[in-house]
């Protein structure tokens, strides 16, 4: 059996369906996870199935809406929100509005239409420009509300008019992510900083150079920090300390906010006395399972508990201000402190690097998948079970996991 | 007790349980205010007072009767929200620290109320001098612990709206903060009962209830009155206007941040519900914030006045009557204040509502369908996504 499923999980397609609660319309979508290319952005691409004469002249609209969460529902006082929802697109899919060409559909759109049948109608939709990308800001242990962060949610209703809503038995709604990918080379540039630090009441001054081994690393990796410290003061290093420190900038209100999200302390080669130097490389792994129950880090979307990576550095498109970015704006730097003894105080630099997801097709995604398939294999036999097998087109459906419950009507 | 010593009094009813006059001041054979204080207590009564006529018993009985319906109406609010509070483990946030603070300042005025009450029937403050300080130092520090109070939560809101994700403020935070507004309340409740620095606790109005003395002449009176009108009106007025009204202009710039994203999205603006949502959240915003205010304005500028009145103006002005109404004016607003701040509250009200299913939907439901509706697809659409 399980091989079997293996094999058709190689082969095959994947699409994730979700059905109504009242079984008449189900939606298919050929990805949950949407790459932002900079240059362009993946459309949203489905198909949405409905029943024989269960419309009865009636309409089936779909919409794109992003929401922008930014305080905790607990904390909302005084009758705000602190969650802001905008609707990127909304189009009529059923019957179809305009007649959309054949070679518009995707391969996957493409191969459902042919299996499902005449009841299968596609549809397409784009992010808008310079729309964020999905992040979720993790939750402390003791909170119960939902993440703050940005979202996206693709939902169909049935209704008479675009201005209607739809009723929730005849409504579906499935959470996508807006994502980046690194580019497909990683550049040659190794960030680098050089400071130092002179003393009041003493001559001389301790010089710390800091030079990572890449600038563009991906979820796992370790990050080589090569730290050169040159003592040519007369205090001594007492300790040295690195830290993965995220940045995280929510426009929405102007707040910024920093978190380690991976530390060493060393006393290795300390004290540094003066005229000694010292030279290491530190390493260091940015994790999102050694950040667990932190409030505040920042998480790529978050749809499944089992896929969870730390939010990936945010890339602005060339000819682009840094200030352009919208949304959660994620970056990462390695921060060195020496501690130079009570009086000396610190000297602190901190080295800028992206952390991000490797483009797929690339080599550097294949290897990687590599290394990270002993560790999924336990996890797709689990989902494969799960998996309505539909080898004839190769295509496996999934279902949209419920991660989280309803809210009560209010 | 001399009260049941009977009457040769006229008057019917419950007079007939008052004492012999003590010192009757016979103006045409009326009986004058402070007649029924014994002459070793007659010093408390201010000259002022003796000008007028005593109060009939149906004025000591209509009093009694709006605070015997005070009294309820704040046991209800009051102990509802510390009940919630103290057994609804939710709902022990850093914020609503202050909340429950907010009824043990009530609490301190809600003593008085039965007080008051009694005083009603006995004609005159009961435990004389002694009593007229325990009296209002309990309103005093009530009152201005709760105007330091209402300072605090405006400030509160104000951190918790305009910095969502990092602003808050911790449990000791707001603890340090509960405190202080007691501590602030303290030194002017303290000082009067000393009789220090021109301060002193007096009967006024009916003589039934106790407060700062505004009508002793002299500069030491005077200068205690303007301070303490600065103290315990004026600048917890300025904070809290200043607080909303940054709280106001924070939520404005939020909203004009956000629909400036969704223009660089080439959204027109933020459409449809999200629109309607964000005009109603700024309508309602507004509102509350002036509510409070208002309240606080209500409550507390009527005592500002009159006590201005006695110290700096014309004192024919003050009658009984209208020395009374501030009394009532502030205890008045230790029983709404519950309802605005925590039945205001989204997770106090459910908390609440639980508890007591018949306030469920009554006052919201009618107007709020149309809102609720849109707001719904909201919740629906993304609490419903996988």
């Amino acid at each position: 059996m399980i091989p079997v499923f293996l094999l058709a999980l190689v082969v095959a397609v994947k699409v994730f369906k979700k059905t109504t609660p009242n079984g008449k319309i189900t939606v298919y979508l050929g990805k949950r996870d949407f790459i932002d290319h900079l240059d362009h952005v993946d459309p949203i691409d489905g198909i949405i199935v409905v029943d024989n004469d269960y419309l009865k002249g009636r309409k089936i609209y779909g919409q794109v809406t992003t929401t922008y969460r930014y305080g905790r529902e607990e904390d909302e006082v005084m009758g705000v929100k602190f969650s802001k929802e905008i609707i990127l697109a909304r189009e009529q899919i059923v019957p179809p509005a305009h007649h959309e060409d054949k070679q518009d559909l995707t391969a996957v759109q493409d191969k459902l239409l042919k299996k499902l049948g005449p009841n299968a109608y596609p549809f397409t939709f784009k992010f808008p420009p310079a729309s964020p990308c999905s992040v979720t800001l993790q939750p402390g242990e003791d909170e119960t509300s939902k993440p703050l962060g940005v979202e996206y949610v693709v939902k169909t209703f049935v209704a008479d008019g675009a201005d209607d809503r739809g009723h929730k038995r005849s409504s579906v709604a499935l959470a996508i992510k807006k994502l980046q990918y690194a580019p497909p080379s990683r550049g040659r540039r190794l960030p680098s900083s050089l400071v130092s630090k002179g003393f009041t009441f003493s001559q001389g001054k301790i010089n710390l150079e800091v030079t990572l081994d890449k600038e563009i690393y991906y979820h796992g990796e370790k990050i080589g920090a090569n730290v050169t410290v040159n003592n040519n003061s007369r205090k001594a290093v007492r300790n040295i300390k690195v830290y993965c420190v995220q940045h995280c900038e929510v426009t929405m209100v102007n707040a910024q906010f920093s978190r380690h999200v991976a530390s060493l302390e060393t006393r290795e080669g300390c004290p540094i006395t003066p005229g000694a130097s010292f030279t290491k490389t530190f390493y260091l792994v940015p994790l999102a399972s050694s950040n667990k129950d932190r409030r505040g880090i920042a998480l790529d979307g978050y749809l499944k508990d089992d896929d969870v990576n730390l939010a990936s550095s945010t890339l602005i498109a060339e000819g682009k201000a840094p200030n352009e970015a919208m949304g959660i704006v994620i970056s990462y730097s390695l921060r060195v402190k020496l501690n130079c003894g009570t009086l000396g105080g610190e000297l602190q630099t901190d080295v800028p690097f992206k952390l991000l997801h490797p483009a797929p097709g690339s080599g550097d995604a294949r290897e990687q998948k590599a290394l990270k398939k002993g560790k999924s294999q336990e996890r797709s036999r689990y989902e494969n079970s799960h998996y309505a097998d539909d080898d004839e087109d190769n295509i496996v459906f999934e279902d949209f996991a419920r991660l989280r419950l309803n809210e009560p009507d209010d | 007790m001399r009260l049941l010593n009977g009457s040769s009094s006229a008057e019917a009813g419950l007079l007939a349980f008052l004492p012999e006059p003590m010192a009757r001041t016979d103006t045409g054979g009326k009986q004058m205010l402070g007649w029924n204080h014994p002459p070793e207590h007659m010093g408390m009564v201010h000259e002022h007072w003796r000008q007028y006529e005593a109060m009939s018993i149906y004025w000591h009985l209509g009093l009694a009767m709006v605070y015997t319906f005070l009294m309820f109406s704040s046991l209800i609010g009051n102990g509802l929200v510390a009940y919630a509070f103290f057994t609804c483990k939710a709902l022990r946030t850093p914020s609503n620290i202050l909340i429950v603070n907010q009824v043990g300042m009530d609490m301190m005025m809600f003593v008085n109320i039965p007080w008051l009450i009694v005083n009603s029937v006995a004609g005159h403050i009961v435990g004389w001098e002694t009593g007229c300080d325990v009296y209002a130092f309990f309103g005093a520090v009530g009152g201005m612990g709760s105007a330091m109070n209402n300072a605090i939560i405006a400030f509160d809101r104000y951190r918790t709206i305009a910095f969502p994700i990092d602003g808050r403020m911790s449990g000791k935070q707001t603890t340090a903060l509960a405190i202080f507004a007691w501590l602030w309340a303290l030194p002017f409740s303290i000082l009067p009962m000393v009789q220090v620095l021109g301060g002193k606790f007096v009967p006024e109005g009916f003589l039934t209830s106790c407060s700062f003395d505004f009508l002793t002449d002299g500069d030491e009176t005077r200068f205690f009155m303007a301070t303490i009108f600065t103290w315990a009106y004026a600048i917890p007025v300025t904070l809290i206007s200043i607080f909303y009204s940054k709280l106001f202009g924070k939520v404005r710039e939020h909203s004009a941040m956000l629909a400036a994203q969704a223009k660089k999205m080439n959204m027109k603006s933020l459409q449809s519900n999200a629109d309607a949502d964000k005009e109603s959240a700024e309508i309602k915003i507004a509102k509350i914030a002036f509510t409070i205010f208002f309240l606080f304005i209500v409550a507390w500028t009527p005592y500002a006045v009159v006590a201005f009145v006695g110290a700096f103006g014309d004192r024919s002005l003050l009658s009984p009557v209208t020395t009374m109404l501030p009394a009532i004016a502030a205890k008045v607003v230790s029983c709404i204040d519950p309802w605005i701040y925590a039945l205001n509250h989204p997770r106090f009200r459910a908390e609440i509502e639980k508890m007591v299913p018949c306030l469920k939907g009554q006052p919201k439901k009618p107007k709020s369908d149309a809102a609720s509706d849109s707001k719904s697809v909201a919740t629906e659409a993304t609490g419903d996504a996988s």
